[in-house]
């Protein structure tokens, strides 16, 4: 299978997947595609997944045949017969898309990985304890 | 294969197998009291500043290289796992530290009740050791992993001071919390081995980054090659890392005389000792020892009893997760070390089921796991998927069961036949089936998470009856009892077959309880090192 042909399956398959929403295309419009593929790549598990969806579903040129109806049957249908495999890729596919600055801006999200900035600690505060500090010892004596 | 002799001049007192939790314990307190150890560990040291929450792609490495589940992460030094016949996955982590590399730290501990399964419920067997024989070496486990918590828990036996004050639980905690109290159920602000304050050597207090599964940059979480391991090597431990051990060599009247490992470039090495100490883990510890059968030990060393790699016990993990809109408090603060419950611990015959649970809070994780999963549930691809995942991220909560998982024989750790490791050597299989009484109480649980979450006003709740990849906790493979042909180490870890052989990690639990388990591994690991520096001087040059 030639990059080009899934790239170009890929970015039609993305649209349906992830569409297009606010001012955000839908993420084949966004160039994903090159992007997960070369996720994929770097782990034989994704790769595989990748592989199978792309064999499930029709040729580039009979996808964009169908209608929006048609691209999602062709979609389900590949879910249904193979779902690990599916489920994969579609984990991959979030994943990237959830990695792109644009993404995160219509979310109104910082999107900054967990390090090294982080967040504030809160005060610590003991009064709320108050309710449950009331309670006997009801732990189970031995 | 040609075996070298690592030193032949040198016989180390302890060799110990495995740097994680309890291997790090051990050496540290044995060095400490002037034997001389060797640890041999398959895995490398970690930098901190390398762990990948500090890189943007840090989602997607969460999935494979920095995954809990080694058949997924599949680094040179993990070795897989056969889970065809398994409702569960073991999760854990091969490197210096082990899998407080990976775990939330938190650190609850087994109640008096758990150790008293059999003389209180009439089910498995009791532990021939009680909560207060293992109290001082809990206490002391606290202070050098660093406890953040508070006194006072009414479900819980009346317990030292801890050397920090409790992590804060946050808005979304106190939300929780509140419904608790409503509902006049327990609830307790978690104990955590993460620093609310500066405390150990270099670590700093943590920075509520929201996500602490893949290490710790700011070494406010404690991993074992931060605390442990440092004392250990400043009294002259030996740590030997990229080594994996493919046998546990003996002498012709069954002794353990040391180790033949593998080191990174294939070369096949042997190192002596005195006594060796198995710290591998409840997978990898009855895996090595399983493929350590000779003559002597013809179905595996120290398995006279037949219940070496049985009794297998994971905690079950499932529960529900709630959708709160109006929430305001964004993914902030510790991922599950907030606050439990313990209101259905202990057993109540009237709920259909023996033993209990503990209830964890848990905080979202970022979009790209939003999206992956909220309670086992993806969202939707198409038309619906952005309305649904802009309603769950920020947004979601939920409230995981731990529950006592009852040891049961066909729960089992073996040898594969056909599936080796990246050195050639036979990989363990699990067959592992939920029972009735863990399906019950499993129903259970999601059934009051429902009411805790509705009470504290969520619109949605996404229920996941059991969760697959959470086997964490690998427990009693290798279970310490008073009968030797019903268990396998004594009361102090020792073998009963091989009297300088002991075994520290979570093999030895006789029963599982409904907390996470690593405290009280610490803590049997330190009272077996007490035991060997006041008991077995016969094993120091």
């Amino acid at each position: 299978m030639t990059i080009n042909h899934t790239t170009d399956l890929l970015t039609a398959v993305l649209d349906r997947a992830l569409p297009p929403v606010g001012n955000l295309p839908g993420a084949g419009g966004m160039g994903l595609s090159e992007e997960v593929i070369k996720r994929c790549a770097a782990d034989f598990r994704f790769s595989d997944a990748l592989d199978a969806v792309v064999e499930a579903l029709p040729s580039p040129g009979d996808f964009a045949a169908l209608d929006d109806d048609g691209r999602d049957e062709a979609l389900r249908a590949v879910e249904s017969s193979n779902p690990d495999a599916f489920g994969l890729w579609l984990d991959v596919v979030y994943t990237v898309y959830y990695m792109q600055p644009d993404v995160h801006k219509r979310l109104n999200w910082h999107g900054r990985s967990p390090q090294p900035d982080g967040n504030t600690m809160p005060p610590w505060d003991e009064s709320i304890l108050g309710v449950i500090r009331q309670r006997e010892p009801f732990w189970r004596k031995t | 294969m040609t075996t070298t002799e690592h030193n032949p001049d040198r016989t180390a007192d302890v060799l110990i197998v495995g740097a994680g939790a309890s291997g790090a314990a051990v050496a540290a307190s044995l060095s400490e009291a002037g034997f001389d150890v060797v640890c041999i560990e398959q895995g490398h040291w970690q930098d901190s500043f390398q762990y990948p929450t500090a890189k943007p792609d840090w989602e997607l490495r969460s999935m494979s290289s920095w995954s809990i589940n080694p058949n997924k992460r599949r680094l040179p030094e993990d070795y897989p796992v056969n889970v065809e016949d398994s409702a569960v996955d073991p999760v854990m982590f091969n490197g210096v530290g082990g899998s407080t590399i990976m775990w939330v730290a938190h650190t609850p501990r087994l109640h008096p009740s758990d150790f008293r399964v059999k003389s209180q419920d009439g089910v498995a067997e009791d532990w021939p050791i009680s909560y207060e024989d293992l109290e001082p070496w809990y206490d002391l486990n606290d202070h050098v992993m660093g406890c953040a918590g508070i006194s006072g828990d009414p479900a819980n036996p009346p317990r030292s001071e801890r050397p920090m004050p409790p992590i804060p639980i946050g808005k979304d905690g106190e939300m929780i919390a509140g419904a608790f109290d409503r509902l006049g159920w327990h609830w307790w602000p978690s104990d955590s081995y993460i620093n609310s304050t500066r405390y150990g050597e270099g670590r700093d207090s943590c920075n509520f980054c929201g996500h602490n599964m893949m290490g710790c940059f700011q070494r406010a979480k404690a991993s074992t090659d931060l605390t442990y391991w440092p004392r250990a090597i400043d009294q002259g431990a030996e740590l030997v890392t990229g080594a994996r051990v493919r046998e546990i060599t003996t002498d012709s009247s069954g002794r353990a005389t040391g180790v033949n490992y593998l080191d990174t470039e294939g070369n096949d090495i042997y190192r002596s000792a005195r006594a060796v100490v198995m710290a591998a883990n409840g997978v990898g510890t009855p895996r090595l020892m399983l493929m350590s059968d000779s003559d002597r030990h013809p179905n595996g060393l120290s398995n006279s009893s037949g219940m070496l790699g049985k009794n297998l016990m994971f905690h079950m993990f499932g529960g529900s997760s709630g959708v709160f809109p109006d929430h305001e408090d964004p993914w902030v603060g510790p991922v599950a070390n907030i606050l439990l419950s313990q209101e259905f611990y202990e057993t109540d015959p009237d709920r259909g089921f023996l033993r209990g649970y503990t209830f964890q809070m848990g905080r979202g994780l970022g979009p790209g796991a939003i999206a992956r999963s909220v309670g086992g549930h993806r969202a939707p691809w198409g038309k619906d998927h952005h309305e649904v995942l802009e309603r769950r991220f920020r947004n979601t909560i939920s409230l995981g069961a731990i529950g006592d998982d009852l040891p049961e024989e066909h729960n089992t750790v073996t040898l594969d036949k056909s599936l080796t490791d990246s050195s050639g050597l036979p990989a363990p299989k699990i067959s592992y089936k939920v029972s009735e009484n863990s399906r019950a109480l499993l129903d259970h649980a999601i059934a009051q998470g429902r009411t805790v979450l509705e009470e504290a006003g969520a619109t949605e709740i996404l229920i996941n009856p059991q969760s697959r990849e959470t086997g964490w906790h690998l427990l009693g493979t290798a279970r310490m009892g008073n009968d030797p042909e019903r268990s396998v180490v004594d009361k102090h870890g020792q073998s009963h077959d091989v009297d300088n052989l002991f075994i520290v990690d979570g093999s030895v639990f006789v029963t599982g309880g409904g907390v996470n388990p690593t405290p009280t591994i610490q803590a049997i690991a330190l009272r077996t090192a007490d035991y060997i520096i006041n008991e077995r001087q016969d094993l120091k040059a």
